[in-house]
C-alpha cells in the first residue's frame, strides 16, 4: 500500500465519520431535547426528566395521530403484500408480453416524484367523488410501496426452482394446497421483510399523505402542523419513541435478511 | 373440467389485477394530465379543453425562472451528494472490512427516520441562534451570528443533502462491493497506478449504482415541497412549493396540474435518458 493510498484511506474514513455524525445530529438533538430543558439557548443540565414521556398519555391529539399512523401502516402492509405477492407471482409464472408492461406500471409511482402520485390520486378521488380519509391515504401508500414489495417477493420467487411447484402438483396438491404447504413456507421470510419495509415507509410518508389526508391526521402530518408553533417536549418524546420503533424495525429487517442469506449459502 | 375452471379463475384474477392497477395508477395519472388542460371557474372546475395554463407558464417569467432555479438547486443537491457520498461508499466497499455492513446499516436507519423531524431539527442547527452559529461564536470565529444558513436556498440545499445522502451511498456501495479484490490487484500487477486502477477498473464498475442513486436524489430534490416550505423562507421557494400552493390556498388545481405535468415530463426525459446512457455503456 502506497503512502498516497494510506492518506486517501484515512481522509475517507474521516469523511465517513463526519457523514454518519451529520446524519444522526438532528436525531440525537431531538432525543436530547426530550429529556433536557433549555433556557435562553443554554442547556440546563440539571433539568433531566422523563416526565414528557409520562405526560404523553394526556396528549390526546398526538396519541390519536399515532394510532392513525399505525392503522394506515398496518392496512398498507396487508394490501401491498397481498397485491404485491399476486403481481410477483403473475410476473414469475406468466409468459405473456403483458408482464413487462405490468412491471413498468407498478414502478411508475415509485419512480415519479411523490408529489405527482399524490396529486393525481387527489384529482382522481375528487372526480369519482370519494371523500378524503385515512383509507384514501392507505391507497396512496399501497401504490407507493407496491414496487418495493413486488421486487422483494419477485427476487425470492426467482431463486426457487420451478420443479418445486411442479412436484407439488404431480403429488396431487390442489392449487391452494400447493400455495399453502409448499410456496408459502418458502417465501415466508420475503413476505415478512416486504411487509416490515412497507410499514416503516408508511409510518413516515409525508409528501403523498399531505394530498390525500382529510380531516384526520397521521403522525407526520401532526408534526408538520405542530411545527409552526414549535415542538413541545411531549412532541419530542413521541418522536423519540417512534425513532426507537423504526430503528428496531430496520434492525429486525437487517437481521432477517442476513440470516436468510446465510441459509441460502449452506 | 377442472382445468377449465382453473383457467378461468386464473384469467379472472389476471383481469382483476390489471383493472386494479389501471384504476389506481393509470387513470389517476390520466385524470391529472387531463386536468392540466382545464380551467377554474370560481370554486368549480371548468372541464373544457384549453391551453391557458401552459400559456401562463411560458408567458409569466416567474414560473420558468423558478423552474430553472429549482433544476439548478436539484443539480447542486445531487452533485453535493455525489461528492460526499461516493468517497463514503468507496471507503465502505474497499477499506471498512468487517465493519462495512454495520456502517451501511447505520446509514440506512436515518433514511427511515422521520423526514419532518430532520427538517425541523435542521432549523435549530442552522438557525440564527442555532448550533452552528453558537459553536462558531464560542470559537471566536465570528462576532455576529451568520444569516447565511436559514430561510434561503442554502438551507434548502443543506437540508436536502442530509436527507437524501444515504440514497446515493447505498446503491453506489452495492455496485462497488461486487468488485472482487483480485481484479483490482490484477490491475496493479499489470502496472496500473492507483489512479489508473480507479479510472479504468473501479469507477466503470461502480458507475451504474452511482447513476441510480443520483437519479433518485435529483428527482426527489426536484419535486420536494416540504423542505422549502419549512426552511426555505421567502427567498427559498421552489417549483414543488408552487405546485403545492395551487392545491392548497390558491385553489387552482388545473394550473397546479399543468405545472406538475411539466415536472413529470422533465423527470420522464431524465429517467429515459439515463436508462439509455447506462444501457449503451453496458453494450
Amino acid at each position: 500500500m502506497t503512502r498516497l493510498e494510506n492518506v486517501t484511506k484515512y481522509m475517507m474514513a474521516l469523511l465517513t465519520t463526519l457523514v454518519v455524525t451529520t446524519l444522526y445530529a438532528p436525531i440525537i438533538m431531538t432525543i436530547f431535547f426530550s429529556f433536557y430543558k433549555t433556557r435562553k439557548g443554554l442547556v440546563n443540565w440539571e433539568s433531566f426528566s422523563y416526565e414528557p414521556y409520562t405526560k404523553l398519555i394526556f396528549e390526546k391529539q398526538i396519541l390519536e395521530s399515532l394510532l392513525n399512523s399505525l392503522y394506515v401502516g398496518s392496512l398498507t402492509v396487508v394490501c401491498s403484500v397481498v397485491v404485491g405477492f399476486y403481481f410477483a407471482n403473475y410476473y414469475h409464472t406468466s409468459r405473456g408480453r403483458m408482464k413487462e408492461l405490468l412491471q413498468f406500471i407498478i414502478f411508475l409511482p415509485f419512480l415519479m416524484p411523490p408529489i405527482i402520485t399524490g396529486l393525481s390520486l387527489l384529482i382522481f378521488f375528487r372526480e369519482i367523488g370519494l371523500p378524503r380519509s385515512l383509507n384514501t391515504v392507505v391507497i396512496g401508500h399501497t401504490i407507493f410501496v407496491l414496487a418495493i414489495v413486488f421486487k422483494i417477493i419477485l427476487n425470492k420467487l426467482e431463486t426457487l426452482k420451478s420443479s418445486l411447484m411442479e412436484s407439488a402438483y404431480d403429488l396431487g396438491a390442489s392449487k391452494l394446497q400447493a400455495f399453502w404447504y409448499v410456496l408459502l413456507p418458502n417465501i415466508k421470510l420475503s413476505l415478512i421483510i416486504a411487509g416490515l419495509l412497507a410499514f416503516t415507509i408508511s409510518l413516515d410518508e409525508t409528501l403523498i399523505t399531505l394530498f390525500l389526508i382529510g380531516s384526520d391526521t397521521t403522525w407526520p402530518i401532526k408534526l408538520w402542523a405542530k411545527m409552526r408553533v414549535g415542538f413541545s417536549k411531549q412532541v419530542n418524546a413521541s418522536v423519540t419513541l417512534i425513532l426507537i420503533l423504526t430503528s428496531f424495525l430496520v434492525l429486525l429487517i437487517a437481521t432477517i435478511v442476513s440470516r436468510s442469506e446465510k441459509r441460502i449459502m449452506y | 373440467m377442472k382445468s377449465v375452471i382453473d383457467y378461468f379463475s386464473s384469467s379472472i384474477w389476471t383481469i382483476i389485477s390489471f383493472i386494479l392497477i389501471i384504476f389506481l395508477i393509470l387513470i389517476p395519472l390520466g385524470s391529472f394530465l387531463s386536468y392540466s388542460f382545464f380551467t377554474v371557474d370560481g370554486l368549480d372546475i371548468n372541464h373544457e379543453f384549453s391551453l391557458a395554463n401552459y400559456k401562463e407558464f411560458f408567458i409569466d417569467e416567474i414560473y420558468i425562472n423558478t423552474f430553472v432555479r429549482t433544476v439548478f438547486l436539484a443539480l447542486t443537491v445531487m452533485f453535493s451528494c455525489i461528492l460526499l457520498g461516493y468517497p463514503v461508499a468507496y471507503f465502505l466497499a474497499r477499506y471498512a472490512g468487517k465493519f462495512k455492513y454495520a456502517i451501511l446499516l447505520m446509514l440506512i436507519i436515518p433514511l427511515f427516520m422521520s423526514y419532518i423531524i430532520k427538517i425541523y431539527m435542521m432549523r435549530s442547527i442552522l438557525g440564527y441562534s442555532g448550533l452552528i452559529n453558537k459553536v462558531l461564536k464560542m470559537l471566536d470565529i465570528i462576532e455576529k451570528p451568520l444569516e447565511f444558513f436559514l430561510w434561503n436556498q442554502n438551507a434548502v440545499i443543506i437540508t436536502l443533502v442530509i436527507i437524501l445522502l444515504p440514497l446515493i451511498i447505498i446503491p453506489t456501495f452495492i455496485s462497488l462491493d461486487k468488485i472482487p479484490s483480485n481484479i483490482i490487484e490484477a490491475s496493479f500487477d499489470l502496472g496500473c497506478k492507483p489512479f489508473q486502477a480507479f479510472k479504468y477498473v473501479i469507477f466503470p464498475i461502480g458507475f451504474p449504482g452511482l447513476v441510480v442513486g443520483s437519479i433518485f436524489v435529483f428527482i426527489l430534490a426536484l419535486g420536494d415541497f416540504v423542505t422549502p416550505q419549512l426552511v426555505g423562507g421567502t427567498s427559498g421557494f421552489t417549483y414543488g412549493k408552487i405546485i403545492y400552493s395551487n392545491f392548497g390556498l390558491a385553489f387552482n388545481w388545473p394550473f397546479g396540474a399543468s405545472l406538475a405535468s411539466i415536472l413529470l415530463f422533465v423527470s420522464v426525459i431524465i429517467i429515459a435518458l439515463t436508462n439509455y446512457l447506462t444501457k449503451k455503456r453496458k453494450s
